[in-house]
């Protein structure tokens, strides 16, 4: 838990102060995507990692919020600082929508259900034109005014710092989320359903939170991409953002709070390395999700966790020990 | 009325390749429990090797069908013993992710070595109409479901009345009492493995005949199979042809009275409520496991 949330406040000092040292545009940009796949990766975690049921579906919120914001700024003329916060809460609306019904199942009926709602926005944002501008998507989204006349160094600066405020938010509210009595009881149902029935914590409550929870964080995370892309099309549904999200998540290790942070640095580097072949970058994504399966179960971070606990390491023993010890274990 | 029923017709016939696609899925998940996500990938897979074969190797397409049935059946053998083996019995999630892992890597690299374009598998029928009252099909269309029934047909047997149809069942019951009486399931999970990719190859060969073999339709395929299996019930053969039946012609009279442009958020609805409704499936496979 320590040390957890030093890690965390070392990483948000550096991040603070990464956009100083730096004039570089690209650099500021990739730091940019690093930020908001960071929040994305940290949403879908709370569902797969602390739910313990795995999403495909989570860019149905990312979607939403992208929307939401892109249709509030280009039809109501609302700021940037009243779009990415609705986003948020429309999405987290939907994600207690789709909670209620998808939460009562499990396992492969959950995966396709919610695969099956990310499709049904997906086409609908494609063929409701009326809001959506269809294929066409929604273009010229509006830059905050205080961006106006400043340079581009200053913009990416600015947008830089929007996207650590919103990661810090993320991240605070999933720290207080995972250690708070709500967090401890999710990890309960999630290594075993029938003890924490039987303590007397009703599992379908105890998601729902985590779930709304990540839904919410996603729609920030997509509203924010909408103004910072200032274009929304209905490629914001699109497979391979599910793809990257679940990478990051594997590699980085479901159920800690940094493995989706590690997750999202790697994952984009390795992306912006790759960036020119585009079909091999995913070939070899889909190479790292069976490799990871197969030999690091745990991802990184719980490979890390699982040494210090066989080095006999414990004074701070890190929030996830029963997870790495009940399945650990086994393996 | 005319219209009716050639929709009927339609619907009827798109029905049967939907459930001879979901065959292969829904024998991997009753035996294996494995929800195989790449299932659109093998798919896919017989429709360009298909095309390879027929244009390429200059094979007609009945010979092209048998080399690719095999193929397909050493690529499935060989995914259940390479990948599938090291997380059989973990519980579906390492299952899930594996196979989700492995239609990634298939599509992507079959994109990199085929590319995007469509191709037109040379069929042996011509797309001549045929008129049967009222009702207007192809030739290819009719001959497709003939074979489409002849392998469904095939595959049932296979599991009835053969040795290794009876071992499959048995390991379906009870894996442990079948390894007792001496099966050795561990071939008969691969069996069933390749069988499901054979039959996924196949009907991807048989539609590429008829619409065309594309790297890119693996997704839409494998998410119409979860339809399919969804409403059938996973697990449940008579499952699989009825949900695949249900869903063409749903489409097809979707399609032809409300709106063209929104056909596939028609499935989608179905999964939503079937598994709202009645989430193990019209044929529910789940009270024959123990």
């Amino acid at each position: 838990m320590k040390l957890e949330r030093n890690s965390l406040l070392i990483l948000a000092a550096l991040a603070a102060v990464f956009p100083l040292l730096v004039t570089d545009q690209y650099l500021l940009h990739i730091g940019i995507m690093v930020l908001f796949y960071a929040v994305l990766a940290s949403s879908l975690n709370l569902i797969v990692g602390y739910v313990g049921e795995f999403s495909l579906g989570h860019t149905a919120f990312l979607g939403l919020g992208a929307y939401t914001a892109a249709i509030l700024s280009t039809r109501y003329g609302l700021p940037m600082w009243a779009t990415v916060p609705l986003a948020g809460l429309l999405s987290a609306g939907l994600g207690s929508l789709i909670g209620a019904i998808t939460l009562r199942l499990q396992g492969p009926y959950f995966v396709i259900i919610t695969l099956a709602f990310a499709e049904v926005l997906r086409i609908i944002a494609n063929n409701w034109v009326g809001v959506t501008n269809g294929p066409m998507g929604i273009a010229g989204i509006a830059q905050p005014d205080i961006l106006a006349s400043a340079s581009t160094l200053f913009a990416k600066r600015f947008y830089f710092y929007i996207a650590l405020a919103i990661a810090g938010v993320a991240l605070y509210l999933a720290y207080r989320f995972v250690y708070s009595n709500t967090g401890r009881a999710a990890v309960t149902v999630r290594e075993n359903r029938y003890v924490a029935q039987s303590v007397g914590i009703q599992p379908f409550a105890y998601a729902m939170r985590a779930f709304v929870l990540g839904a919410f964080l996603a729609g920030l995370a997509g509203g924010f991409y909408a103004h910072y892309i200032s274009f929304v099309g209905a490629d914001v549904f699109r497979f391979s953002f599910m793809a990257t999200m679940i990478i990051m998540v594997l590699i980085g290790g479901k159920g800690t709070l940094l493995g989706p942070l590690v997750g999202a640095l790697l994952v984009t580097l390795m992306e912006e390395y790759l960036r020119e072949a585009q079909e091999l970058r995913m070939s070899i994504f889909g190479l790292i999700v069976m490799l990871v399966v197969l030999f690091l179960p745990k991802g990184l971070m719980g490979f890390l966790t699982l040494r210090r606990e066989r080095r006999g390491d414990q004074g701070d023993a890190p929030g996830c020990t029963p997870h790495v010890q009940a399945q650990g274990g086994a393996a | 009325m005319d219209l009716f029923l050639q929709f009927l017709a339609n619907g009827l016939v798109t029905g049967t390749f939907y459930a001879l696609s979901a065959l292969g899925l829904t024998l991997i998940f009753g035996l294996m429990r494995v929800v195989n996500f790449a299932h659109g990938e093998f798919y896919m897979l017989g429709g360009v090797l298909g095309w390879f074969v027929t244009a390429h190797l200059g094979l007609d397409f009945f010979s092209g069908l048998v080399l690719v049935a095999v193929v397909m059946a050493g690529f499935g053998w060989l995914v259940d013993r390479v990948l599938i083996e090291r997380v059989r019995g973990q519980g579906e999630e390492p299952g899930i992710l594996l196979t989700i892992g492995l239609s990634i890597f298939l599509a992507n690299t079959a994109l990199l070595l085929a590319g995007t374009a469509p191709q037109k598998i040379a069929g042996p029928l011509p797309n001549a109409p045929v008129f049967l009252g009222p009702v207007v099909l192809t030739e290819m269309r009719i001959f497709a479901v003939a074979v489409c029934a002849a392998l469904i047909l095939g595959a049932h047997l296979l599991i009835k009345k053969t040795k290794l149809g009876r071992a499959m069942r048995a390991t379906f019951q009870d894996p442990m009492a079948a390894q007792l009486a001496g099966i050795k399931t561990a071939r008969v999970y691969a069996s069933t493995f390749a069988l499901g990719s054979v039959l996924a190859a196949s009907s991807g060969m048989l539609l590429g005949a008829i619409y065309s073999a594309q790297v890119t339709v693996g997704g839409i395929v494998s998410l119409k199979a979860f339809v399919v299996v969804i409403l059938g019930g996973m697990g449940s053969f008579a499952g699989a042809i009825v949900g695949g039946l249900l869903l063409g012609v749903a489409e097809a009279f979707w399609g032809g009275y409300v709106s063209t442009g929104m056909v596939d958020i028609i499935g989608f609805i179905i999964v939503i409520l079937t598994l709202i409704f009645k989430p193990y499936g019209l044929f529910s496979a789940r009270a024959e496991r123990a």
